[in-house]
């Protein structure tokens, strides 16, 4: 190869790296912003300290996820602080009623079985074993919606990989000597 | 510079090779496998909590004890409290989305119409009597000096618990006759003889099957009954009588005779115990006419409910008893198929489990019983009042209040103080006594049942019975070769789902079609899945044919749909001609 | 902890079908396909390309005149404990064994579609989707959120209610239990069944009804000749009954069953 056909192929290779990395991201990620203004640390001081005060299990075992409107006039029926956020909150969702539409990054395809209370209370794994530091987060980060699968980008979370993938559960089930069967998690 | 072909080559060779070192391309084939798990149109169940909400089974008169599993406020399976429920009652909680419902009904005009005609012999035909609103009907009628109509005068009870024989003329006995719960449960206790041309549902399960020639069931009826009176012998007769518990089930004319041969009455066969009523209901009430009994041309304004009909009557035997000089029909109804296709005005109602509604007394019971059907689901039309309400309706024609009904029947049986009320969440059971007016209320709401032990009955047969079915040999058989065994009869409104059942396997025959043996079908020309054309001395009907071997010779079995039922229901001969 | 479950000894899940008290009233059906939320009959679909987990089968002796009888027979899944000829067959891996319940599992996201597993299934225990599942406008109110829809071009099968045996898991943990209670693990069709024909349960546990019906000496199952080792016991009185569930010559059951 001459060299100005090397040069002519290293700019196809950059261009591509370029688009790859900084172009595609911005084209495949939608970016939508949490309709409240959340901050799990001040919550975490004032309100519970512990994960399951709010994200609770129901007598079944089954999880509740992230607590309804509920649990949230409980204490916000009239404002409890200073800040925008709150005001805005309870004008926006406790006034009128209205269930905040929260995006949920760990949203799961519809044949993923996952049971929340096998894995915290029998394998006593720690939420932030998937869910990373949520807890400690003063703000909410951005929710990247893929256009193709709708899934979040990232569950911020610290497990090693970018989302909580089939690959990721397979990964931790191998090493604990618990892959029995598809069904165990699927639906 | 000079750009050559090649160099775009490279260019697009660079590009490809520096893509691969970048997220897009594995991102992109992850997406396109998450896409495809989402495929547009596949819809996703709602999440939520899961609770348990109780109810009973309004579609019929066995009132099953059901226990429904809710996502939030939403039913999405239904169960038995008592042991496992019939396909139609599994499937109930689909009915409100059924596409064929009714949705719409002109109320207003129809109530108008009724108001204009009323004087000119008024009539409700009550398909599912022995409820709280069969008293207001009732009460209404005597205030419009009306007719009450139901199918029978005087309808009976069976204790199976206290039968060691039971021969079966026909009768679906094990095939939703009863209470699944109660038949299933005494079952083990009697020996069952079964009579039928075909080997029914009831036939596979009972002791013995006698494989009856079709169209003999009157025959066979009246052998049993010529060698009890002693005229004769028979085998069957002689095992009926050997234990001296025993009684027949049918429709055949003679089987009253029988039963009260056989001392059946008061032992076996009770009246029916109904629930204690208002003592100002009873006295405002109108008697309970049989429609057979009606003078025919007498009815001016008939009303129809049909909200959960315990049985159908051909329109053949209601046409006659409508004056010649346009009648006015209206029905209420949960689809357009049944008595809608004769009526001027045919109204929407809503369908279990939608409705309140309580529960007519069930055959094989002879505890006096009272049970509510308690709304799963807010209906599903939209508007909600575009939906009639037979009682209000019926009972303003007439002044009566209604809307409150069953909350005074429920402080009637409260002010008894008699029985227990059992609810299904805890299976507790709660003398009447300790409860207060508004606790008794509260738990019939939340599905609770209220029954007290019976109390001594005696019954005596009605003196003459005269059949629905007209004499047969006005038909030859010469034009109509084949009889027409029905099925048992079926709620009017099923569940999408019963596809299952009728058409991706053909373990019930589905209400619009016909059986036929394969020489029958050889004969008449007509192939397994084809159309037909079903014809009686009454009508046609456009059918669907299935040949199957278990049909005998002569016979047809013919589905449950109004239409084959009407041009059916009195006529006993048919013919099957193709399409 | 996770030692812990490992020790738990593999349960073998079966069934005793009581062929005597099956009055073939199909309320078995409905109510597995309420609760794997099985879509109604496409208008187009016959008794050939519906779907059906457990499907009720009318047999008879094959005599002619009054001397015949029927009897219904249930057949699903009949959850083959060695060698599943569906297994070995799948290009796709997605059949599967769990070691620990003996289920047979199927995963429609894995599936391809190509219908070797039900071609080699000897109880056309299988079904295909050849359409697009659709419901009535609504009733995908009533779906069950415990099991996935599943998408034309796939097949799918019993799977003895398996979202109710992960709903039982969960309520176990919750309940600090190690095993979960056999009340709470009961699929669909055995608690639909009016007449109490269907018994389930773990076979490997003696005790249990499904195990005593199983040893019964009036019990068979379905072509046992095959060496598959169903886990599906059927129970009947009757001799022909028997015989006919073991098929002798090939096509001579099919000929006598509808259904």
């Amino acid at each position: 190869m001459t060299l100005r056909g090397t040069i002519v192929f290293s700019i196809g290779v950059l261009a591509a790296l370029g688009a790859g990395w900084a172009g595609f991201p911005r084209v495949i990620y939608q970016t939508h912003r949490q309709p409240v203004d959340f901050s799990h640390q001040i919550h975490a001081d004032k309100a519970g300290s512990k994960c399951d005060d709010c994200h609770a299990f129901r007598a079944d075992g089954t999880f509740a996820g992230v607590p309804t409107l509920d649990k949230c006039s409980g204490c916000h029926a009239a404002a409890m602080g200073s800040t925008v956020a709150e005001k805005n909150f309870i004008e926006r969702f406790v006034t009128p009623q209205r269930e905040p539409e929260w995006l949920v990054y760990a949203r799961q395809p519809e044949n993923v079985y996952f049971s929340h209370i096998t894995h915290v209370k029998r394998a006593n794994l720690k939420c932030e074993r998937c869910h990373g530091n949520q807890g400690t987060s003063n703000t909410l980060p951005p929710f990247q919606q893929d256009r193709i699968s709708g899934y979040s980008r990232d569950i911020w979370g610290h497990a090693g990989r970018p989302a909580m993938t089939m690959d990721a559960c397979v990964a931790c089930h191998r090493q604990s000597h618990l892959e029995h069967s598809c069904l165990d998690c699927h639906k | 510079m000079t750009n050559s072909r090649r160099d775009i080559f490279k260019f697009a060779g660079g590009a490809v090779a520096g893509a691969l070192f970048t997220p897009a391309p594995w991102r992109l084939i992850t997406d396109t496998a998450l896409w495809s798990e989402n495929w547009p149109g596949i819809p996703r169940p709602a999440r939520g909590e899961i609770r348990a909400k109780f109810t009973n089974c309004a579609l019929c008169p066995a009132g099953c004890a059901v226990r429904a599993r809710c996502v939030g406020e939403q039913p999405v399976s239904l169960a038995g409290v008592h042991g496992g429920l019939c396909p139609f009652g599994l499937t109930g909680h689909h009915l409100p989305y059924h596409p064929a419902r009714l949705k719409q009904g002109p109320i207003e005009e129809a109530k108008a119409a009724v108001r204009k005609r009323a004087p000119d012999g008024i009539a409700i035909l009550d398909l599912n009597p022995g409820r709280t609103v069969s008293w207001t009907y009732r009460r209404a009628m005597a205030s419009l000096q009306g007719l009450y109509l139901a199918p029978e005068s005087q309808p009976v009870a069976y204790d199976l618990s206290a039968a060691k024989t039971v021969l079966s003329i026909g009768a679906p006995l094990l095939d939703g006759w009863g209470t699944p719960a109660n038949v299933n449960a005494a079952r083990q206790n009697f020996r069952l003889i079964q009579a039928e041309a075909v080997e029914s549902r009831t036939a596979v399960l009972a002791d013995e099957w006698i494989p009856l020639a079709p169209g003999t069931e009157r025959a066979f009826a009246q052998e049993i009954l010529g060698a009890l009176q002693g005229e004769r012998t028979s085998v069957v007769a002689r095992e009926l009588t050997a234990d001296g518990s025993s009684f027949v089930l049918g429709d055949a004319p003679e089987i009253p005779e029988i039963n009260r041969l056989l001392g059946a009455y008061g032992k076996i066969i009770v009246a029916p115990s109904e629930a204690p009523v208002p003592e100002p209901w009873k006295k405002s009430a109108a008697a309970i006419t049989r429609l057979a009994d009606v003078p025919d041309h007498s009815i001016g304004v008939l009303l129809i409910d049909e909200s959960n009909a315990a049985s159908y009557i051909p329109w053949h035997f209601i046409e006659p008893k409508l004056t010649g000089d346009n009648p006015l029909v209206v029905t209420f109804a949960a689809t357009r198929g049944g008595y809608a296709r004769h009526a001027q005005y045919a109204l929407p109602i809503a369908v279990y489990p939608e409705l309140t509604d309580d529960i007519a007394p069930a055959v094989d019971s002879i505890h006096p019983t009272f049970r509510i059907s308690v709304p799963l689901v807010a209906p599903v039309v939209t508007p909600p009042a575009g939906l009639a309400n037979p009682a209000d309706f019926v009972g303003a024609l007439a002044g009566v209040p209604a809307s409150n009904a069953l909350r005074e029947r429920a402080d009637a049986i409260h002010k008894s103080a008699e029985g227990a009320i059992v609810t299904y969440a805890d299976g507790k059971e709660t003398p009447v006594k300790d409860l207060t007016a508004d606790a008794f209320w509260k738990s019939l709401n939340q599905g609770a049942r209220w029954d007290r032990p019976p109390g001594l009955s005696s019954l005596v047969p009605a003196a003459s019975r005269s059949t629905l079915r007209p004499a047969e040999p006005i038909e030859s058989s010469a034009d109509l070769p084949l009889i027409a065994i029905r099925e048992p009869h079926n709620p009017a409104l099923v569940s999408p789902l019963m596809t299952k059942l009728y058409q991706e396997s053909g373990l019930r025959l589905a209400p619009n079609r016909v059986a036929l043996n394969p020489d029958d079908a050889r004969a008449a020309h007509v192939p397994n899945g084809a159309r037909a054309v079903l014809q009686t001395r009454i009508g046609r009907c456009s059918v669907e044919v299935t040949v199957d071997p278990a049909v005998p010779p002569g016979a047809v079995q013919v589905g449950g749909s109004p239409g084959i039922q009407d041009v059916c229901g009195p006529a006993a001969r048919v013919k099957v001609v193709p399409a | 902890m996770i030692a812990e479950t490992k020790k738990t000894p593999a349960a073998r899940y079966g069934m005793s079908i009581d062929v005597d008290r099956c009055n073939g009233c199909g309320s078995c059906m409905v109510a597995c396909a309420v609760e794997n939320n099985v879509p109604p009959a496409a208008s187009g679909a016959t008794d050939r390309t519906g779907l059906t987990w457990i499907r009720v089968f009318r047999i008879d002796n094959g005599a002619e005149g009054s001397g015949r009888r029927s009897a219904f027979v249930p057949v699903l899944c009949q959850h083959c404990g060695k060698d599943a000829p569906c297994v070995s067959v799948c290009p796709q891996q997605a059949v599967d064994v769990d070691p620990a319940t003996g289920i047979v599992g199927q995963m429609p996201e894995r599936c391809l579609g190509c219908r070797y597993c039900m071609a080699a299934c000897p109880y056309h225990a299988r079904y295909f989707n050849w359409w697009d599942p659709t419901w009535p406008a609504g009733m995908e109110k009533t779906l069950n959120p415990d099991v996935a829809p599943r998408m034309r071009g796939v097949v799918e099968k019993c799977n003895f209610c398996h979202g109710r045996w992960h709903a039982a898991k969960a309520k176990a943990v919750a309940n600090g239990k190690n095993e979960i209670d056999p009340a709470d693990y009961i699929p669909a069709c055995v608690e639909a069944c009016p007449s109490g024909a269907i018994h389930f349960g773990k076979l490997n546990d003696p005790a249990t009804e499904t195990a005593q019906g199983a040893r019964d000496p009036d019990s068979f199952r379905m072509l046992e000749s095959l060496g598959t080792d169903p886990k599906i016991y059927y129970h009947s009185k009757k001799n022909w009954v028997r015989e006919i569930s073991s098929a002798p010559r090939p096509g001579l059951a099919k000929e006598n069953a509808r259904g």
